[in-house]
């Protein structure tokens, strides 16, 4: 069973994940938060098996609380959540550690394809943005997906 | 009750839908991911209350429940939306909506929202209605309120925000079910309007005035 932690500052947001997760056989809620400085806190305290987090919030945000959670576990698995479709989010985002980019207007088989890319070890980026731009990003950082998921059919 | 929600992000409408199926005897008669499909929706289903985002693609919320509120004058509008604005205040007051809960607002301002609307009784978290009276105070929205709306017929309007979309005539045409002659004169009437030259400065003014966002 994967353990989930959503973490967005819109609680409507978090409901509609968390029913979406619930419905999907081997996925289950491990925890909910509202900040960053919450999601670090709770990560260490619930140990989920990823974490799904928005990148704009009050606070430090997504991107700063991907950064802490991993310096402490650099294993961690985090798929981002984001409104922002811009290639250069994605660098940023990859960069402080998150192993997947996915949309807000993606929809809900793309959400739970994307937590089961990453769930799996791989690197996971929504099929709206430019995928050679995507794997050109991969490259460059070295985020070599083990099982070769190919940025055509959605993943990096 | 019966309610119609319109968001165009598949996780906000669950969420949506699972915080209100919570209330006994409610009910979620549709869902819409454009301001077009929620007009359509809700002229079939005639709810009693419609829980819209702002910002959708072919028709934006303010737009649609505009049409909803003069088809359907029975039935009440929440907007349900991640912004706060005064000039965004004036539209809503102008559209005929009478409920405005921010996203960030909690799940409770919405059930509440609904509730009241149900009642058709006006409903307005603090926030918004701080900034209401802020934006009441100044003359500045008023302003911007005049040029965004002054200038333009709704029709009009829905056609900006195609185009600004990056629709063609004859996209445009189908989406109204008008003749493409049709659209080319609505949009060469909008571009002397305004006053614009290129569909450049008409995203440019599309979203100055909030009919799109970016």
């Amino acid at each position: 069973m994967n353990r989930v932690l959503v973490v967005d500052d819109h609680a409507v947001l978090r409901r509609g994940i968390q029913s979406i997760v619930r419905a999907w056989p081997g996925w289950e809620i491990a925890g909910e938060a509202g900040s960053g400085e919450e999601a670090v806190r709770l990560n260490s305290l619930l140990k989920p098996d990823i974490i799904l987090m928005d990148i704009s919030m009050p606070g430090i945000g997504g991107l700063e609380a991907t950064k802490l959670i991993c310096q402490q576990q650099p294993e961690a698995k985090i798929l981002l959540l984001t409104l922002h479709d811009s290639i250069e989010w994605v660098r940023t985002a990859f960069q402080a550690g998150a192993r997947g980019y996915l949309l807000k207007s993606d929809t809900e088989a793309e959400l739970m394809r994307a937590l089961e890319t990453v769930a799996a070890n791989r690197v996971y980026a929504s099929p709206r943005l430019d995928s050679a731009r995507i794997k050109s990003i991969v490259n460059d950082l070295g985020l070599v997906a083990p099982t070769g998921m190919l940025p055509s059919d959605g993943a990096a | 009750m019966r309610i119609l929600i319109a968001d165009d992000h598949d996780v906000v409408r669950a969420g949506l839908k699972q915080l209100l199926l919570e209330r006994k005897g409610w009910e979620v008669c549709g869902e819409a991911s454009t301001g077009r499909q929620a007009v359509a929706l809700a002229q079939d289903t005639k709810p009693d209350v419609v829980v819209m985002d702002i910002a959708m693609p072919e028709l934006n919320g303010l737009e649609a429940a505009r049409q909803i509120r003069k088809s359907l004058p029975k039935t009440e509008i929440v907007i349900l939306t991640l912004h706060l604005s005064d000039q965004l205040a004036y539209e809503i007051i102008d559209a005929g909506i009478r409920g405005y809960v921010l996203k960030s607002d909690c799940n409770h301002d919405l059930v509440n929202a609904v509730e009241a609307l149900g009642m058709h009784r006006p409903f307005f978290t603090a926030k918004v209605s701080e900034m209401m009276m802020e934006g009441l105070r100044g003359e500045k929205p008023r302003e911007l309120h005049n040029e965004a709306r002054g200038r333009l017929t709704g029709r009009q309007r829905e056609i900006v925000q195609l185009l600004a979309e990056g629709k063609t005539s004859k996209e445009v045409a189908v989406a109204l079910n008008i003749s493409v002659k049709t659209a080319e004169t609505h949009r060469a009437n909008i571009m002397r309007r305004l006053e614009l030259h290129s569909v450049s400065e008409l995203v440019r003014y599309a979203v100055k005035n909030q009919i799109i966002e970016v």
